[in-house]
């Protein structure tokens, strides 16, 4: 049924690298991003998490 | 250190609070009055008001005009108190604000008048492409600027997801619009066939990434914790949310083109970075729903995050089943079907509509330093947006189920055992029933209006709010011991290098073969150039919108191709820009046409088009009446010839000038067949070229090769 795919996909010389490829860029950058953030120093990432709540309006005290 | 004293700028987030409200009710209006025309197909108003010139005209509303004010009412908000400094220039926010507005008329006046490109979620012509280029470099530049002049160190996780959407959305704008003008208002794709389905869909896809679904992302990390009142669950998650998502999406875009004759690796591409795309999206759903442990209690109370929970509920549903969408197995059912309607309206309803309204009910009373004036009417239109999307969504669930069920069944016999109208007339009570869905989530829109009313009546605009925060040193190169994304996280330029830098890797990877590598797209011998009356044909089938109901791309089952004729070969697009494959099957397919047992007499055609129900009883597509009176445009021949030849359509040298004779030729040849018919009709109307068309459709490719 996919004979026509497949014979144009082949033309493409060592098609099946690509998906290869990407594989291994997207594996490598979230491992390092995984070590990164795990090794993120916890007291700064708190300060970072709060800074929408740093400044509180004049007009906050409204409340629904 | 001295404090320093400035005002945020209300003024402007109240404009585009008020845009969204307006451009909101319309689109959702025009929606719901889409719905109705295809259980109610006389509801079709004569030219300007059929069906395919509406729905583009619902879904362009709906994302740029409510969605895209919405994202600007947030960013505007949000980054100026996260960064603790007024927006860069009042002037560029104006600009920004009327530029947006008076791209959103022209749109609302050019799609009814049938200026298209033919290709979804991009349909408007050139010249407004250019206006929403311009105005989104003044958004970016007003963004930067302010990022630039902070007095805030580091830049919130929300801000990365607000560059990230501007540098994406600039490059998916630009690519895919890449276009040719021939004439004031129209344009032909610079892209043909399967280049063109591959860059529409990576555009079509990230446009609901990047457009929908990361500036949201950023609203839901500032105004979440700020309504619970306390920070995100995990910091951490959100950086691997932000950099994952970014990443992946950007491949997934193949996944809208699975069983196509897309080649066979872009669409494996797509699929496994689709499956993907579940733990970043996963991961941004459990960080928001986390946010509220032990704030539950308070979410039974608080109007504004029950919407939010619904938002972020149906965030993560409609992202689990996006990836199961992308398999080819339940594409091979879904493709095509209500099913993925639904889909789009879980994300659109649920995500989108819920965050935006709950944005509004926690911002307004702000800046208009007053209390809501209902809480009571939120929370009915609470209960009533959440009745509108179940009632909505589920009957296009059954809907689609049982559409893809019917057109795959055979009898013992080995025959087709539904007829396409068959499953077109047995649809109609779910399209009934979705408009019930519809009409509830708009009666609660009007709810939030007029409650919204209230309250803004009830106090007075802080058009410049007071606020007071330290200056910010001088910080250059990185610091000794400074982390290199603490670094980054102050450095907006490079964030969005980086930013840019990821999101081309896929973008690169997944196109440029197709366009480097010319053997990609078969050439068939058979398949030659349109003729001009065909052209002229196709434009008027780009026109009316053709392709949100009718698909050109039978897939290789023995189903479609029982019903169709052969599956479709990449190498017959090479001469369609834009190519018009379609995603939707409310009407069958129409690649074959023009051939085998799918061909009709040219008089078959004539009266399907006066009024398709004379001829396929139950039919729900509009009539175009209209075409058999209104006269042809052959000024204009010449002008495509040529521009179709400068995208390498190999018409012979000088053919632009008698283009005309072989036009009318034509055009006398499918008269003379009326006649036959006893129809009589001069050559120079619409509808012949029409005719013309459909009759070319799939004729090519069953010729014997000579």
């Amino acid at each position: 049924m996919f004979k026509f795919i497949k014979q144009y996909a082949e033309k493409i010389d060592h098609i099946e690298i690509y998906p290869l490829i990407s594989l291994v860029i997207f594996f490598v950058f979230f491992i390092v991003l995984t070590v990164y953030v795990v090794k993120m120093d916890k007291k700064s990432v708190k300060a970072l998490a709060n800074i929408p709540l740093e400044n509180e309006e004049p007009n906050s005290i409204v409340q629904l | 250190m001295q404090v320093e004293k400035f005002y945020y700028d209300n003024k402007t987030v109240k404009n585009f609070a008020y845009a969204t409200m307006f451009w909101g009710i319309v689109g959702m209006l025009v929606g719901l009055y889409a719905a109705l025309q295809l259980a109610f197909p006389s509801l079709n108003i004569k030219e300007y008001g059929t069906f395919g010139r509406l729905r583009p005209l619902h879904t362009n509303a709906v994302i740029f005009a409510f969605v895209g004010n919405g994202i600007f009412m947030g960013v505007y908000y949000s980054l100026q108190r996260l960064l603790k400094t007024r927006m860069y220039s009042d002037l560029l926010s104006k600009i920004h604000f009327w530029g947006w507005q008076l791209i959103i008329v022209a749109a609302a006046i050019s799609l009814p008048l049938g200026f298209t490109q033919g290709k979804e979620y991009a349909e408007l012509e050139w010249p407004i492409d250019i206006a929403i280029t311009i105005i989104w470099v003044v958004f970016g530049w007003n963004m930067f600027a302010t990022i630039l002049k902070r007095r805030e160190k580091h830049l919130y996780v929300a801000i990365w997801f607000y560059i990230a959407t501007f540098v994406t959305v600039a490059v998916l704008h630009l690519v895919n619009s890449f276009a040719l003008p021939f004439s004031m208002f129209k344009s032909y794709s610079w892209y043909a066939g399967v280049q063109d389905a591959l860059v529409q869909w990576w555009y079509g896809h990230n446009a609901v990434a990047f457009f929908l679904t990361t500036p949201y992302l950023g609203l839901m990390y500032y105004f979440l914790p700020k309504a619970a009142n306390r920070p995100v669950y995990s910091y951490k998650l959100s950086i691997i949310h932000f950099w994952s998502l970014i990443f992946l999406y950007i491949w997934a875009g193949p996944h809208h083109l699975l069983y196509t004759a897309l080649p066979d690796w872009a669409q494996s591409l797509g699929v496994v970075f689709s499956v993907m795309l579940i733990f970043p999206s996963w991961g941004g759903m459990i960080n928001g729903l986390l946010t509220l442990r032990g704030a539950w209690d308070r979410v039974r109370d608080d109007v504004i995050l029950k919407f939010m929970v619904v938002a972020i509920t149906a965030y993560g549903m409609a992202t689990f089943e996006g990836p199961m969408l992308s398999l080819k197995n339940v594409s091979a059912i879904a493709h095509y079907t209500d099913w993925i309607v639904a889909h789009v309206h879980v994300g659109g309803l649920g995500w989108n509509g819920m965050l935006t309204f709950a944005v509004l009910y926690w911002l307004i009373p702000r800046i208009f330093n007053t209390k809501l004036y209902s809480k009571k009417w939120a929370n009915n239109h609470f209960w009533l947006a959440t009745l509108g999307i179940i009632f909505w969504a589920v009957p296009m669930y059954w809907a689609g189920f049982t559409q893809s069920m019917m057109w795959k069944e055979f009898t013992e016999s080995g025959q087709l055992k539904y007829s396409f109208l068959e499953t077109v007339t047995y649809m109609k009570p779910f399209y009934i029933m979705r408009s019930l869905g519809g009409a509830l989530y708009i009666t609660g829109v009007i709810f939030m209006l007029i409650n919204l009313y209230k309250t803004v009546k009830s106090g007075k605009l802080v058009a410049n709010e007071e606020a007071e925060a330290p200056a910010l040193p001088k910080l250059g190169a990185r610091q000794a011991g400074e982390k290199w994304h603490t670094w980054l996280e102050r450095k907006p330029v490079q964030m969005m290098v980086l930013s840019l830098i990821v999101i081309l890797i896929g973008g690169a990877i997944e196109i440029i073969p197709t366009f480097l590598i010319k053997s990609n797209v078969p050439t068939i011998t058979n398949v030659k150039p349109y003729t001009p009356l065909e052209l002229h044909g196709r434009d008027l089938y780009v026109r009316e919108g053709c392709y949100t109901c009718h698909s050109q791309m039978i897939r290789p089952f023995r189903n479609e191709t029982e019903r169709y004729g052969e599956y479709s070969k990449a190498g017959e697009f090479v001469y369609d820009h834009p190519f018009q494959w379609g995603s939707k099957r409310t009407g069958p397919d129409l690649q074959r046409e023009g051939t085998g047992n799918l061909k009709k007499s040219d008089g078959w055609h004539f009266r399907h088009f006066r009024e398709p129900s004379s001829m396929s009883e139950g039919s729900v597509m509009p009539p175009y009446e209209f075409m058999l009176s209104k006269n042809l445009d052959t000024s204009s021949t010449k002008a495509i010839i040529n521009a179709m030849r400068t995208l390498g359509v190999p018409y012979p040298k000088g053919y632009e000038n008698i283009a005309n004779q072989d036009l009318m030729k034509q055009a006398t040849g499918i008269t003379n067949n009326l006649l036959t018919d006893s129809i009589r009709i001069s050559p120079n109307k619409e509808v012949i070229a029409l005719i013309a068309y459909m009759q070319r459709l799939g004729a090519d490719i069953s010729k014997p090769s000579k």
